[in-house]
């Protein structure tokens, strides 16, 4: 997808973006600078679905809120369809953000407890404008049809529903201000697995139709595989590679990507024992090591790795790299051949559940 | 008796001679007055040196259970109705407090899964650890002292000297898990029961953790029970793998068997739910709705409301739970799907 569309002005940009926290030195006391995120440079383009992956502490959602300028950036720029927002007024700002729209990770502490559903869902329609009076209920009513909940859910109050319920809020709370493009922040790490499904199934759906940009944020390699067009892997503060999805996940090229695939447990029994861990903790982000940020967990590592930053290079076909030696990494022999653990019987019953489903579907449709 | 048959009894006597805990019928209720229980039916074995896995979905009943077999629910609201948890001769939910405190981080030990949380902020990690070993170990300080630091060495901290006297805080989350494995393993407890032990860590920290508690359940033989969600870390360390769903084991059997074979309606649906790392196969299946509030649950099985299958029967009646492989069995009337059923067309 991402090659079809590369000559156009990318939704959103971020060039050089860099955000560093505290620093601030009192009398008595100095808090240490945490170089949240450093340098980092990415073009999303409209229509895909972009992700941003990585362990806790890599910057990625202070990469997100800087994108949306939720946070100020300490450097770099911040690009929207082509026009440099950093600098934009806060009025000017505002009315760009029905434009921009993010969903929290936690749909407990996402929502506004004393309102109700409906209230919440018309606030950002009332903000911009988009409707008045009947006609915002009428808007309401339609975006809880939309994201598979009842309109006269609108009435009550987040804590009567459950969790996927929620995010589904968030959803049409985010879909309200008819936005461009929507950055979800962990939007399904909350969930459960069965829930986590259908908020996929009903974000990729929302997607389709109403043609939107998605920047998923998230640390489930699974699942940005499963939703994404292109993902930008970070660690500390740094983009380390930048690649379509599935060349990433077939041939991966940063040490690091490597051992972030090799981490997850795969649903297949029997295939234990067969990855080469990372050593050790991520460092502190206040006192990011120098050269390669990774050099200190990497296997590969050399003398050079420990003194030399290395750029984020271009190695064609789209792909993106932040390693000194990844030429010669990709010469060995790396088994990352990442499984489908789909057994012959399973997927045999899985397509009986899906038949029977979806006669049941056809009979009473509710969402 | 022939010689095979002689055989056969002695390797029986031998496998249950091994059975660490073995659960029974266990039922409970939050309330005197509920119709309907929390936990309904639950039984499941552990045998020594194995990993049995809980997986299910949140408020499925696999943490109120682990609790439980701890004793740490508090009585009332929570009532056992009904069952027995035998563990070393001893029904376990029969036992006075004190006979349960005895138990407690000694033969039976528990890891949670907020490492943050459950360590004592105030104390340093050598001496959290300590306090288990003299207290059921009845050593002196320094015994004591020393045991610890074997102990920070088996879970593989690096400078663990160093450590014995740091506080919580000075720990990344990876490294107070492990001071909690550490702490759990102190006294050689014959049954471990982990809830959640990697949720809340990266995963590389993850796997390091994983393949840390294989090791050591290697080296010391400690059977474990593992709660989770995530079906990969099932894969990972299960031998055996029970699937709850609203207070049910609706399908239990060795993890092959499970990830190979799965039967029941809930467990497929579970599977289809999970995005894998290879190619995008279409859309992910998805089990609809949600868990139904307990005064709501069907009378008969549990996942008929949100169930493809589930006609008036699996409301009504509760399923029984036939043996559909080598100790594998899953509580569907329609198990066997393609068998009974086949593709809808």
């Amino acid at each position: 997808m991402s090659e079809t569309v590369q000559h156009t002005t990318p939704i959103i940009e971020g060039r050089n973006l860099a955000k560093r926290f505290g620093g601030k030195k009192g009398l008595f006391h100095s808090s240490p600078t945490v170089y949240a995120v450093n340098d980092v440079s990415i073009a999303v383009w409209p229509g895909e679905t972009f992700a941003i992956v990585g362990e806790s502490g890599c910057g990625k959602s202070t990469l997100a809120r800087l994108l949306l300028r939720l946070i100020e950036p300490s450097d770099g720029d911040v690009l929207y369809q082509g026009k440099d927002i950093t600098k934009l007024s806060a009025s000017d700002m505002r009315s760009l953000r029905s434009e921009m729209q993010i969903i929290f990770q936690d749909p407990f502490a996402s929502l506004n407890p004393r309102m109700t559903v409906g209230s919440i869902i018309a606030e950002p329609i009332r903000l911009h404008g988009l409707a008045k009076g009947k006609a915002v209920d009428d808007r309401v009513a339609e975006l809880l049809r939309i994201v598979g909940l009842r309109p006269e859910y609108a009435d009550r109050y987040p804590h009567e529903f459950s969790g996927g319920q929620r995010q589904r809020i968030g959803v049409a709370r985010a879909l309200a201000g008819q936005p461009k493009l929507i950055i979800g922040d962990e939007p399904v790490s909350a969930l459960d697995v069965s829930i986590q499904a259908q908020v996929i199934n009903l974000l990729e759906d929302l997607k389709e139709q109403f043609g939107l940009t998605l920047i998923i944020v998230a640390h489930d390699l699974a699942v940005i595989r499963h939703m994404s067009d292109r993902v930008a892997v970070m660690y500390l503060g740094e983009v380390v590679e930048l690649s379509p999805v599935d060349p990433l996940y077939e041939k991966p090229l940063h040490p690091y990507t490597q051992t972030l695939l090799d981490a997850i447990p795969v649903p297949v029994p029997g295939h234990r024992e067969k990855r080469s861990l990372a050593r050790g903790d991520v460092p502190s982000p206040t006192n990011p090591p120098p050269g390669c940020r990774f050099h200190t967990r990497c296997p590969f590592a050399l003398q050079k790795c420990r003194e030399v930053h290395p750029p984020l290079e271009d190695v064609g076909g789209g792909r993106f790299v932040a390693c000194h030696l990844w030429r010669e990494i990709q010469e060995q022999d790396h088994p990352s051949a990442p499984l489908d653990g789909t057994s012959p019987k399973l997927a045999e019953r899985l397509e009986i559940y899906r038949s029977y489903q979806s006669a049941k579907e056809k009979n009473s449709p509710v969402g | 008796m022939n010689q095979s048959a002689l055989a056969e009894a002695s390797r029986t006597v031998e496998s249950s001679s091994e059975t660490v805990l073995s659960v029974e019928d266990f039922t409970l209720s939050f309330s005197e007055s509920a119709k309907t229980n929390l936990i309904e039916g639950v039984s499941f074995h552990v045998e020594r040196g194995k990993t049995l896995c809980i997986v299910g979905e949140s408020g499925c009943g696999k943490s109120v259970t682990s609790l439980a077999l701890m004793g740490l629910l508090a009585s009332p609201p929570a009532r056992i109705r009904r069952g027995t948890a035998m563990f070393g001769g001893k029904d376990l939910f029969a036992l006075s407090e004190r006979e349960k405190a005895d138990l407690r981080g000694n033969d039976i030990a528990m890891i949670f899964q907020e490492p943050m949380t459950s360590l004592n902020p105030a104390f340093t990690v050598g001496h959290q650890i300590a306090e288990g070993i003299m207290r059921h170990r009845h050593m002196s300080k320094a015994e004591a002292r020393a045991e610890t630091l074997k102990m920070l060495q088996m879970v593989r901290i690096p400078a663990p000297e160093s450590r014995l006297d740091a506080y919580p805080h000075q720990l990344s989350g990876g490294m107070r898990q492990r001071v909690m494995i550490a702490m759990a393993l102190a006294n050689r407890p014959k049954l471990l029961i982990a809830d959640e032990p990697t949720t809340a860590l990266d995963v590389t920290i993850q796997a390091q953790i994983l393949k840390l508690i294989r090791q050591i359940q290697e080296e010391t033989g400690t059977a474990m029970i593992l709660i989770t969600h995530d079906l990969g870390v099932v894969a990972e360390v299960a031998d055996h793998v029970a699937v709850m769903y609203a207070g049910h084991i609706v399908e239990q059997g060795p993890v092959d068997e499970i990830f190979n074979d799965p039967q029941h309606p809930y467990t497929i649906g579970l599977f289809g739910s999970i995005p894998t790392l290879g190619r995008r196969q279409g859309k992910l299946a998805t089990i609809k709705g949600a868990v139904p509030p307990l005064e709501l649950m069907p009378k008969g099985c549990r996942f008929s409301p949100r169930c493809p299958f589930a006609d008036q029967r699996c409301r009504d009646e509760v399923p029984p739970s036939p043996q559909l492989g080598p100790d594998h069995t899953a509580a569907c009337w329609y198990a066997p799907l393609e068998q009974k059923l086949g593709a809808r067309q």
